[in-house]
């Protein structure tokens, strides 16, 4: 009896149960469309947001008139030439792209050795608490977190009187760019690893070895042979963080006390505060434009392949 | 120990009783042996027998949990891998991906700092000694297996290392370019002189291409010697039955004389020479006697075999045309129905022996090697 449950396990029978199901709702003679079928959702959702991109155009062209607080109902570029020009906007819009450039670039250091230890380790225990370390902050989720970091850092927090102790003065430690961008860091370094960990992963440990034997001491091992490896990981790491970083609202909001805006509570603030839809429009599509161009620099350097997409060429 | 090869060389290679113990599993138990300079030994042995646990102390990718492991004369114990000169091929070849066939050959000299102007220049001459000659600009993933085997030797041997290491790196390979290789190997070795080890459970791999041949069987060396030594001497009933196809007829042992022995089954007397001089045989123990499948001899009748010392009938039971030999088992009632493999190797010019058929078969008592059990 076991011997017949593992030689046709489980799993096997439900997709038999499955199968007959398909067949039976869905006749081999439209087998042909299955893939369109299949395709239909993801259409579905991708044009659901076309419509609302050209819902936000739509919105982005038109102004606010301050007296009744109506948008025009003529077409007008006078949005996007406020975006560019109002020096807050562009202090916003610097700020998110270097502040998103700088956690990238931190969260990957940062991630790359912890993503190595968790794959390569030999002890099953060691793994285990390095995942669960990272997924932990996962389910706490980023508004809970930020205010955890409010009251660690603060002018009363842990830290503070911790160097209370050694008779150290209370430090600023909250509502600076420094701190948005920590919060950034320490809310991305799960998502950098939990990419890094495949690509490392593909890297057969045999090869470091054999770097070793031809002379290599990790130093140069690391160099020449593992980074450019995990390349693809890298890359989609990158891409990841800074995508996140660049669009986010709650660590700008509550780590910079609304010092440090970043281009999403600039958006809301249009929305929400000003109730001035057409600017917020227009910032919204320019955040989209600076994400896609972001995207796209990366993806004329490395190419999509070093994504590891496209057929693998062996 | 002794170099047996005769020749003056240096010893190159000195393990002396190196053991590695997995948390209370000995993988390899007291190893010890010396390879001098210039030499090409394999280790032999079935799968698990610890050749490449050995291979990986002796490349430095781990420390021996006892003993010691020399090389030219230094003891290596607290050189890491980097610094070690020794040049090592993958049993699965671990060439990066991401270089092309020049740069894997050209990273060892890299590493070591060469004068950048030098390296092309010797790369191709490398490549040029595994008849990869123009290949060099090509990535490994658009190399055949043997081709990219090659690069991976052309690695090992461009930066002269004292020591050539070979982790069954032929094992994948199809039968045809797998002997090719092997005489390749032979070739480079003999033409660059560099000293090797080659890990191997081919036996037809070890017998062609080595100096010298060490069987391992369960982490502990069995035997050391030079292929025709190692198949025509084995020194015990495993090296005897894991080299060749060789029957073991187990007996009481009735008397034993000098380097004589014989052995009784049944009714038959079966005498022999004494197999292992350390352990002989003793008279009203228990031994086997070992014959190989090529020394007997197969013939309708048994006039036709007038000139051994031993004649039985028997009958076949089974007959398997391999090409270039036939393999019969014969059963033989005079040994309470034992089968016995026999090789008839002129399958061309023979009449095969269908099964059933009565025959004769023979052999020379200085064929037979007895063993303990
Ligand atoms: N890292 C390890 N931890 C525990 N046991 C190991 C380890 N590496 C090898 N062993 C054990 O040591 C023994 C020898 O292994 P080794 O790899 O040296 O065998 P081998 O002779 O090379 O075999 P094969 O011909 O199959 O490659 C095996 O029984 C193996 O299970
Ligand atoms: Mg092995």
């Amino acid at each position: 009896m076991r011997a017949a449950r593992t030689a046709y396990p489980l799993t096997w029978r439900i997709m038999d149960v499955l199968e007959a199901f398909a067949a039976f709702v869905w006749p081999t003679s439209f087998r042909r469309a299955i893939p369109y079928l299949l395709l239909a959702p993801a259409l579905l959702l991708v044009g659901l947001l076309v419509l609302g991109l050209i819902q936000i155009g739509d919105l982005s062209l038109r102004t606010l008139d301050t007296s009744t607080f109506l948008l025009s109902e003529n077409y007008t570029l006078a949005n996007y030439r406020k975006a560019l020009t109002e020096p807050l906007f562009v202090v916003v819009a610097t700020r998110s792209l270097t502040g998103s450039l700088i956690v990238t670039v931190v969260t990957l250091i940062f991630a790359f050795p912890y993503a190595y230890l968790m794959v390569r380790t030999r002890s099953a225990g060691l793994r285990k608490f390095l995942l669960i370390a990272l997924f932990l902050p996962f389910f706490i989720g980023q508004v809970v977190r930020a205010y955890g970091w409010l009251i660690i850092l603060g002018n009363q927090g842990m830290v503070n009187e911790a160097l209370g102790l050694i008779g150290v003065a209370p430090l600023r430690l909250l509502y600076n760019y420094p701190a948005v961008l920590f919060g950034l860091v320490q809310y991305m370094l799960p998502f950098a690893v939990l990419m890094l960990a495949p690509a490392l992963t593909a890297i057969p440990e045999e090869l470091e070895t054999a770097a070793a034997s031809l002379g290599a001491n990790w130093v140069h091992s690391f160099i020449h042979v593992v980074l450019p490896l995990a390349r693809p990981g890298l890359v989609g790491a990158g891409l990841v963080v800074v995508t996140l970083s660049l669009t986010d609202f709650a660590m700008p909001a509550i780590l910079g006390g609304g010092s440090q805006d970043f281009i999403a509570n600039a958006i809301y603030d249009q929305f929400f505060r000003t109730s001035d839809q057409g600017l917020g429009a227009t910032l919204a599509l320019m955040l989209v434009a600076l994400g896609s161009l972001l995207v796209g620099i990366v993806f004329t350097l490395f190419g999509a392949g070093t994504l590891a997409m496209g057929r693998a060429r062996q | 120990m002794q170099d047996v090869t005769g020749s003056a060389s240096p010893i190159a290679v000195s393990v002396r009783d190196v053991g590695m113990v997995y948390d209370g599993f000995h993988a390899v138990k007291s190893a010890s042996f010396d390879l001098p300079a210039g030499k090409f030994l394999t280790i032999l042995g079935p799968s698990g027998s610890g050749k490449t646990t050995l291979l990986r102390l002796i490349a430095g990718f781990q420390a021996p949990t006892s003993g010691e492991i020399v090389i030219n004369g230094k003891a290596v114990s607290a050189v890491p891998a980097h610094q070690r000169s020794i040049g090592m091929v993958f049993q699965k070849l671990a060439l990066f991906p991401h270089m092309t066939a020049a740069e894997n050959v050209a990273f060892p000299l890299k590493m070591r700092r060469q004068d950048a102007r030098t390296i092309p220049e010797r790369v191709e001459r490398y490549l040029d000694l595994v008849k990869l000659g123009g290949y060099g600009g090509r990535r490994i993933h658009e190399l055949s297996g043997g081709q990219q085997q090659r690069v991976a030797i052309a690695r090992a041997l461009v930066f002269e290392p004292d020591l050539l290491l070979l982790d069954e790196p032929l094992a994948a390979l199809d039968r045809k370019l797998r002997e090719e290789m092997q005489l390749e190997f032979r070739r480079i070795q003999r033409e660059l002189g560099v000293t090797t080890i080659n890990v191997t459970h081919d036996q037809r791999e070890a017998l062609v291409v080595s100096d010298e041949i060490i069987v391992m069987d369960a982490g502990e060396i069995q035997q050391k010697a030079q292929p025709t030594r190692t198949y025509r001497n084995p020194q015990n009933a495993f090296v005897a039955n894991f080299i060749g196809v060789t029957n073991f007829i187990s007996g009481a042992v009735r008397s034993v004389a000098g380097s004589n022995a014989v052995l009784a089954h049944s009714a038959v007397e079966i005498p022999g020479i004494v197999g292992d001089e350390r352990n002989p045989p003793r008279a009203g123990g228990q031994a086997s006697g070992a014959i190989r499948a090529e020394q007997i001899r197969i013939a309708a009748n048994a006039r036709s075999l007038s000139g051994l010392d031993i004649v039985l009938e028997g009958s076949i039971r089974d007959a398997i045309f391999e090409g270039e030999r036939i393999v019969y088992e014969v059963c033989v009632p005079a040994l309470a129905g034992e089968a016995l493999r026999v090789f008839d190797h002129d399958p061309v010019d023979h009449v095969q022996f269908e099964p059933g058929a009565a025959v004769s078969i023979g052999w020379n008592s200085r064929d037979v090697l007895v063993f303990n059990n």
